[in-house]
């Protein structure tokens, strides 16, 4: 049995579970955050053969302090390639060769569709976003595609306001209808409340197991669809100390993933 | 031929009102110093295009010389959301840009395209995605949805794009305008390579006999390049590998001043219109800020093995 120390954050606890879904071998496309923070603890504890790459164009960086964006200058020296778009986004996302995805939303839906574009309308809109970026190709093509969402009835929703990034679209068959490549799609949906898994057959996100603050009903009640709950569900395992001491002593010595705790992950 | 001249010079001669511009940079080398030009000389109705854009097209969409942008992402990052960009999309200020979305897969490839000669190139995302369902003024022709030829599977298409001119910062270039660049590339290299015409804005010059010891590293050469500016410095706030960091506080100045737009004018006043060019916007910086600061942004040297080309 792993130790599990009881000092940890909720974003902390995310980052783990991220960590958990990668295997050892795995090719994997980061943004910046959670999921260079959980795709390295990975690397550090049960997937040291794991590889990491940004969209912008590196592979296998070697950061000495987090990366603040997908074009930070830490991400050059030390890395094993350095190309642009074309060739991660290219070469390997659309060449076939990413296992893992890691995306993050302003809107998620019951079937793991992403909004990252606008809430409202969209020719006149509440609030504008940013837009795709690389999260449509990623969501796309990516084998596995890890969702990280804050868990709420303003970020997740029966349906997006506009998805920008498929998920499982209309539900069963959707991706196929499209021409989307067998075997891609999300796999995993890990709020500050829970994990959230698809139904094999609906497509829909079920609840797997919930964070060790809170319960069923809370993470039910916090779920704009009508949440399916998992016959073997449990409580979240807690970070292992293997894995807090990756994340603090290596890869984020000042903690800048307590600014998550800011942004509402508790 | 020596095409080296002042970016006042290029701008002048060659971004005309109305024009397609690509202007390349990711974080990495954003070409500030000709961005900060095209605000001064007030150009407009401009159709700009970038995939992952930040301050620096925020701030040309804040300035008023923006008519169309063909987009996948618009973001001040750390700092936050866009603020000039949702303006103009949410309020029409300064007034209401037209934009064309795709992703940072599809876009690049039409770039890609556009430098390879090829009329448009299949792409595997957007499908079966709200992407499909909005359409601006490229109508119709955003993309279109055929049975492959070959196989009869589902495929789109995208068109290819080939600006009028493409302005990209990079680390060194000679005076034709062979330009070497090194570090995260974004979509710079086929960018500037399906314009027309290049203006490379580098941090140095340097002799074609330079560029001749490691010509691996040049990503645009010189018969596409119509100017030559040297402009140490010209990336900031954005960083450029090897010569100076990301400078995040100015990053965090321009997002509180572009919060209003009495804020974002104000800013336009003291760093672009306050100064005439780049040098006037160091100095103003280091007067400012003190030398110090400006010296921490400075790059720490960490030096590649050299490498041989002789045989």
């Amino acid at each position: 049995m792993s130790e599990h120390p009881n000092d940890y954050i909720k974003p902390e606890l995310m980052a783990c579970c991220g960590a958990r879904e990668i295997q050892d071998g795995d090719i994997v496309i980061v943004g910046t955050g959670f999921p260079t923070m959980a795709a390295n603890i990975a690397r550090y504890t049960h997937a040291p053969n794991a590889k990491l790459m940004q969209e912008s164009g590196v592979y296998d960086a070697r950061p000495l302090r987090p990366a603040l964006s997908v074009g930070d200058p830490c991400l050059n020296p030390g890395a094993a390639m350095i190309g642009g778009l074309v060739d991660v986004m290219g070469m390997f996302l659309q060449g076939g060769w990413i296992d893992v995805g890691f995306l993050a939303g302003s809107q998620v839906d019951k079937y793991g569709n992403i909004n990252t574009t606008v809430i409202g309308d969209y020719n006149a809109p509440k609030s504008r976003l940013p837009g795709s970026g690389g999260a449509n190709p990623i969501g796309s093509l990516a084998k596995k595609v890890l969702i990280i969402s804050l868990h709420d009835t303003r970020h997740m929703a029966e349906k997006v306001d506009f998805i920008t990034t498929p998920g499982y679209i209309d539900g069963p068959g959707s991706r196929e209808k499209w021409g989307l490549p067998a075997n891609t799609g999300p796999s995993v949906i890990i709020t500050n409340k829970a994990v959230l898994r698809f139904d094999k057959t609906t497509k829909v996100a079920y609840l797997e197991s919930y964070h060790p603050d809170t319960s069923v009903d809370e993470v039910v009640k916090l779920t704009p669809w009508k949440l399916e709950v998992s016959d073997d569900v449990h409580e979240t395992e807690p970070p292992r100390a293997e894995e807090l001491k990756a994340l603090r002593e290596i890869l984020d010595p000042f903690r800048m993933i307590k600014i998550y705790e800011k942004r509402g992950y508790v | 031929m020596s095409k080296i001249m002042t970016t006042q010079e290029a701008i002048t001669r060659f971004v005309n009102d109305g024009d397609f511009l690509f202007i390349g940079g990711y974080i990495c080398r954003p070409p500030f110093a000709a961005i900060h030009e095209i605000i001064r000389q007030k150009k407009k109705d401009l159709t700009v295009v970038r995939s992952n854009t930040a301050d620096d097209f925020d701030m040309l969409i804040g300035a008023g010389c923006v008519k169309r942008f063909i987009c996948t992402f618009i973001s001040l990052g750390l700092y936050g959301l866009a603020r000039c960009f949702r303006r103009s999309i949410e309020k029409g200020i300064p007034h209401k840009i037209e934009i064309e979305e795709y992703t940072n897969l599809s876009l690049p490839l039409m770039l890609m395209a556009g430098a390879l000669g090829m009329p448009f190139v299949p792409v595997k995302d957007m499908v079966g995605t709200d992407l499909m369902k909005i359409k601006s003024f490229m109508g119709d022709n955003k993309y279109k949805f055929i049975d492959s030829p070959f196989d009869g599977s589902p495929v789109m298409l995208v068109p290819a794009l080939n600006p009028d001119v493409a302005i990209i910062h990079v680390q060194q270039a000679d005076e034709e305008g062979n330009a070497q660049m090194w570090g995260i590339g974004g979509d710079c290299k086929w960018g500037a390579n399906a314009a027309k015409k290049v203006i490379v804005s580098c941090e140095r010059i340097v002799s074609r006999e330079v560029v001749g010891k490691d010509p691996s590293r040049t990503i645009v050469p010189g018969f596409k390049v119509v100017a030559v500016t040297e402009e140490p410095f010209g990336a900031h706030p954005g960083y450029t590998p090897g010569f100076y960091d990301v400078d995040f506080s100015f990053g965090y100045l321009y997002q509180q001043a572009s919060n209003t737009v009495e804020g974002f004018q104000a800013f336009l006043d003291e760093w672009v219109f306050g100064v005439k060019n780049r040098t006037e916007y160091i100095n103003h910086y280091i007067q400012k800020f003190g030398y110090e600061q400006f010296k921490k942004l400075w790059a720490k040297f960490d030096y590649s093995y050299p490498v041989s080309y002789a045989y």
